[in-house]
């Protein structure tokens, strides 16, 4: 099925159709008579409904039965798009008329000419919309993105060779694009979902009835605590940096989640911890997590709102702030857990230059490299999302890690299906092996 | 009951209807809605950052605490910026529409919010930016120093890469016959490979752990099984 | 040895080597050079807690020896790096004062008196019958007013602004040279330029150490960016997406003269423009003493819908799509040949990512037999992160150092006059 998008410039559209089909129609009178002969028209050319999509797209479907023809595709104006290429033609007209000498009152009769020649020129109505091979009518082409408002379109099929045109055929009764309840294309995503959600919600429950997974262990969580210690015994606060992205950021809000366990640790060891934001939304989430944390180890008279500031959006601004503070106060710890960009490197390295552990978290892959090469411990991607459960301990947030790794183990599964399936494919390109790993392909997308 | 069990629900009951709402035409704009939401949101919250910005120098200033020159320095800056671009002071007029003040172009570099921007921020921001040539070879060489596996792997790489993408691949290995069996020693042909399958499996991987990772985080949040943010009653 | 909390974390008997793999970062020299010399009383507890490494089984003053010899070169190489700077700056301001007749950093303009009148334009020459004549403001000397296209309001007052552009020094001078009073050297422009060249500087002098020179650049950048962000908050999202909203008109006649409202929508986009409102309104309460609790609902609000988002983005962006792109045959064929290179490379992908994906394996312990194997397999994984981290590094390296020549370009360039290769000045 081959979809052609419908750019929205009908103007410029409309006008390269036109120089098409004059050339058609050109190579039609000056050669093509001689040397090739029409093709047979488009047979059994119906227009339906796209099912299963938001009301934009038609499918066509013709028959012809000549391979070595081509089939240009033209569909009817809106009344929108009418009114507009009608407008367009009048001031044509009229710029051209006095561009030529003309007074005002004949450019507007020759803006009047050009509307009444538009109206009686059936071939105008039309808007060109692709040229499809003539195989393809049997699979269905596919009209995408057509105006919303329009009520309706009538589509016309005409079969081309060598630069000589068939006759056309017209559907009939205009087709209306309906928008179906569901898309239909996100089925697979559906299950998918489903799927993981099933797999997830089952773990959870295993593990909160008892069955706790056992878990590998992961050094930079291992050294959570002692990291806090070591600011706690050397009188030094712990800095936790939250990203660089606002609450919108999935990233931030795993960051968080950690900020909690580590703002527990910090309230039991009575050591400061520091949260400076670069978001106010972030600012108000982590004083909230944290006096959340403090109350969670009753301790909520602890809690100090002032040590999580806002400080700028700006991320080199927030960085230059970081970077100073780090080199004047010299946290004990650092933790970077969430979004970063360009000044992980900035961070990460001010942190070695002090002498402070580092802990690093982000899934962003193109800064995990700078975390790796200069932080103690880095949580990768994965790992990040998983810390925060580990780290909690509780029965059903271990349990939803055990659900991630199935998760992987379904994938790994199809992976190794399809490559399965794609390499006897590849020595029998038409066998059913490879039909289905084209298949398995398609669905994932 | 307030503070936690009506959040929760919030939580569970956004979080449920977005998922749902991809899957239908009617619904399935209803993410870049809440998308819009969440921008004026994070604006509305500027009062609070904002509002803390200034406590912060204030308090900073009133009590004379070290280093309170600098947050007047911090708060003068803010205060001038902020005044020179929501009050649109010195606004360039709009050709379309000299007649109205407040559509005037404050970012232009001929306004002074503009003029701050061009001589101020952007230098500031750019030479921060450009420190990271400096720490980037810091980084490198402290890497460089690490003997494991690990180590080597990363900064060998990087090297092979470096120089597979720039001049020094055809002068140290140019030598080498590009239909000869050797050909993939080649620091350029090396590069390609590299890119091509090794990182590209790593960074696949990474990006379907990540993508489970997240799935799993938002089903805690939205089924209330993490709930860290959330004070206990 | 000041921390014994920490020295359980050095006996703990595990595999050193997995331990490292796992976590992730190849850092054995890191203990070394992460250390200041300031906080060496630390050093060595900081390197036992390095969990097994090489650096926490060594000797604790030759750690510490090492870390200070390493500390003071990694400084010493700092402090040149900026002495060269400092010193290039210098030589540099010395000769464009004493020898180019041209001086340094100067911007001139071009300055311009438009005037506005306000006017009523005919629709285009042929536009259909209906079409009505627009009021529009257009330059005096437009060629619509000249023509009578347009005719001037004369009831309206016309407006008169200056307008201003910039201009290459070197056409600045031949013009002023032949009398041009329009082109003036612009001294706002030109003190920025200064000005500009200072923070660049300050910026730069914090790689020599922390001073009050950085310390006044990062004071005003903060205060700066955090006004020019709260700003663009302000006027491209507050006023367009909220205001304009809940009150078009109002708006459209004070900062938006070029909105076009739709009736049709205007209640639709009121009542959405509501919710953020409300959700504000909630956050805010957090200023209030009492009802800090409500600026919750909020935060949960925003939480459940990231999470719904993503959770559904990241499945059918990167999982599926993904795996998606993993799927191909392992033999590469090309016209019924073997092409080796090619299979070997598909191969390698296959065991990249399966191995890989094993790394990200959470709930097997690396012991027993299977989770042996798995181990094994997962440290492949790690192999392939490395190679993967140190493409992504050696891929930055380049437009880091890009970074630092744009700098430099406008020190010796735009502030200094040294270099001209556009040959402007």
């Amino acid at each position: 099925m081959r979809k052609m998008l419908e750019q929205p410039n009908l103007i410029t559209r409309s006008m390269i159709a036109a120089g098409l089909l004059s050339l058609f129609a050109v190579h039609g009178d000056c050669f093509g008579q001689a040397t090739a002969t029409a093709p047979a028209a488009v047979s059994a050319f119906i227009a339906t409904d796209k099912p299963g999509d938001d009301g934009r797209a038609i499918l066509l479907h013709w028959e012809q039965s000549e391979a070595t023809a081509q089939v240009l595709l033209s569909r009817s104006l809106g009344d929108d798009e009418r009114s507009a290429l009608v407008r367009d033609q009048r001031i044509a007209a009229a710029t051209k008329a006095i561009a030529a000498g003309a007074t005002q009152a004949d450019a507007v009769k020759a803006a009047d000419e050009a509307e009444r020649v538009f109206a009686n020129d059936t071939e105008l109505q039309w808007t060109f919309i692709g040229i499809a091979a003539s195989a393809e009518g049997a699979e269905g082409f596919e009209v995408s993105d057509l105006p919303r408002a329009e009520k309706g379109f009538r589509f016309r099929a005409q079969s081309t060779r060598d630069g000589v045109r068939g006759v056309a055929a017209e559907t009939t009764e205009p087709v209306e694009a309906v928008s179906a309840a569901f898309f239909a294309a996100r089925f697979p995503l559906m299950i998918a979902l489903s799927l993981l959600i099933a797999v997830i919600g089952r773990c959870v429950w295993t593990a909160v009835h008892g069955k706790i997974p056992e878990l590998r262990k992961i050094a930079a969580l291992d050294a959570f605590d002692e990291a806090v210690g070591r600011a706690t015994e050397m009188g030094r606060s712990v800095l936790f940096v939250p990203g660089i992205q606002d609450m919108t950021d999935i990233q931030t809000v795993a960051g968080l989640t950690v900020l909690s366990r580590v703002a527990r640790t910090t309230a039991e060891y009575d050591a400061t911890l520091e949260v400076p934001t670069t978001r106010s939304l972030v600012m108000t989430a982590a004083r909230e997590t944290v006096q959340a944390a403090h109350f969670a180890v009753h301790r909520p008279e602890s809690y100090r709102a002032d040590l999580i500031n806002y400080i700028t959006d700006e991320q080199f601004g927030y960085v230059a702030y970081v970077a100073g503070k780090m080199v004047r106060e010299k946290p004990a710890t650092c933790f970077y857990m969430g979004a970063f960009y360009a000044e992980s490197l900035l961070f990460a390295e001010t942190g070695n230059s002090i002498g402070a552990i580092q802990i690093g978290g982000t899934a962003e892959p193109s800064q995990l490299p700078f975390f790796v090469a200069a932080c103690d411990y880095t949580l990768i991607g994965e790992e990040f999302f998983a810390a925060s459960a580990y780290l909690s301990g509780e029965p059903a947030q271990l349990g939803s890690i055990r659900g991630q790794d199935i998760g992987k183990l379904i994938a790994a599964g199809i992976i190794i299906v399809g490559t399965a399936l794609a390499t006897i494919g590849a020595f029998a390109p038409e066998g059913s092996a490879a039909a289905a790993a084209s298949w398995l392909v398609d669905v994932l997308g | 009951m307030l503070k936690r069990t009506v959040p929760l629900f919030i939580t569970g009951i956004a979080g449920a209807i977005l998922i749902v709402a991809y899957f239908s035409p009617a619904t399935t704009n209803w993410g870049e809605v809440v998308t819009d939401w969440m921008n004026t949101l994070a604006a509305v919250a500027f009062i609070l950052g904002g509002g803390n910005l200034l406590f912060v120098n204030l308090e900073k200033i009133s009590s004379k605490r070290p280093g309170w020159a600098y947050a007047l320095v911090t708060l003068l800056a803010f205060v001038l910026t902020l005044a020179f671009g929501v009050l649109k002071i010195g606004a360039v007029p709009n050709a379309q529409f000299p007649a109205t003040p407040w559509a005037g172009d404050y970012e232009s570099v001929r306004a002074p919010f503009g003029w701050v921007y061009e001589y101020v921020l952007s230098p500031l921001t750019a030479t921060m930016f450009a420190m990271l040539a400096f720490y980037v070879a810091s980084a490198a060489f402290r890497a460089f120093r690490a003997k494991n596996i690990e180590a080597i792997l990363l900064l060998g790489t990087a090297f092979v890469i470096l120089l597979g993408r720039t001049a020094a691949a055809a002068i140290l290995t140019g030598w080498i016959p590009v239909d000869g069996p050797f050909a993939f020693l080649r620091l350029d042909t090396l590069a390609v490979n590299i890119m091509q399958y090794v990182s590209t499996a790593g960074t696949r991987a990474i990006m379907m752990g990540i993508a489970l990772g997240i799935a799993a985080t938002s089903l805690r949040l939205i089924l209330g099984i993490d709930r860290s943010y959330l004070v206990s009653d | 040895m000041s921390a014994l909390k920490f020295q359980h974390q050095a006996q703990r008997t595990r595999n050193a080597e997995e331990e490292r793999a796992r976590r992730g970062s190849p850092v054995d020299s890191q203990a070394e050079s992460r250390v200041e010399s300031r906080v060496e009383s630390h050093v060595e507890s900081h390197a036992e807690s390095r969990i097994g490494s090489p650096a926490g089984s060594r000797g604790a003053s030759r750690g510490q020896m090492r870390l200070s010899t390493r500390h003071t070169r990694m400084r010493r190489a700092r402090t040149t790096v900026w002495l060269i700077l400092f010193l290039a700056g210098g030589i540099g301001l010395a000769y464009n004062a004493l020898v180019r007749p041209n001086g340094m950093a100067q911007v001139y303009v071009e300055r311009g008196e438009k005037v506005y009148v306000e006017a009523v334009v005919a629709p285009p020459l042929g536009a259909p019958s209906g079409e009505k004549a627009a009021t529009k403001w257009l330059p005096s000397d437009d060629a619509a007013l000249i023509d009578g296209r347009a005719v001037a309001n004369s009831a309206q007052p016309s407006i008169k602004f200056t307008e201003t552009r910039g201009i290459a020094p070197r056409i600045a001078r031949e013009r002023r040279t032949a009398g041009d009073t329009n082109v003036t050297l612009s001294i706002v422009d030109t003190l920025g330029v200064w000005i500009a060249a200072f923070f660049t500087l300050a910026i730069f002098s914090f790689l020599w150490r922390d001073n009050p020179v950085y310390k006044f650049a990062e004071s005003v950048l903060v205060g700066v960016s955090a006004a020019y962000w709260m700003t663009l908050g302000y006027w491209s999202t507050l006023v367009p997406n909220l205001f304009a909203k809940l009150a078009p008109e109002a708006i459209k006649s004070w900062s938006m003269p070029a909105m076009i409202i739709d009736p049709s929508e205007q209640t639709t986009q009121f009542i959405l423009a509501l919710v953020p409102l409300i959700l504000g309104f909630m956050l805010l309460m957090r200023l209030s003493p009492k009802g800090g609790w409500i600026s919750v609902w909020p935060l949960a609000f925003i939480i459940g819908t990231t999470a719904g988002l993503k959770f559904v983005a990241f499945i059918e962006g990167d999982l599926m799509a993904q795996a998606s792109n993993t799927i191909a045959p392992l033999v590469a064929l090309k016209e019924g040949q073997l092409q080796v290179g090619d299979s070997i490379g598909n191969v390698v992908l296959l065991f990249g990512v399966l191995s890989v994906l094993t790394y990200f394996f959470f709930s097997i312990e690396h012991k027993g037999r299977l989770g042996t194997m798995v181990g094994k397999v997962s440290r492949v994984g790690i192999w392939y992160l490395m190679i993967t981290f140190g493409a992504a590094f050696g891929l930055t390296v380049m437009g880091r150092i890009t970074l630092l020549s744009q700098r430099l370009e406008f020190l010796f360039g735009d502030w200094l006059w040294i270099i001209d290769p556009a040959n402007i000045r």
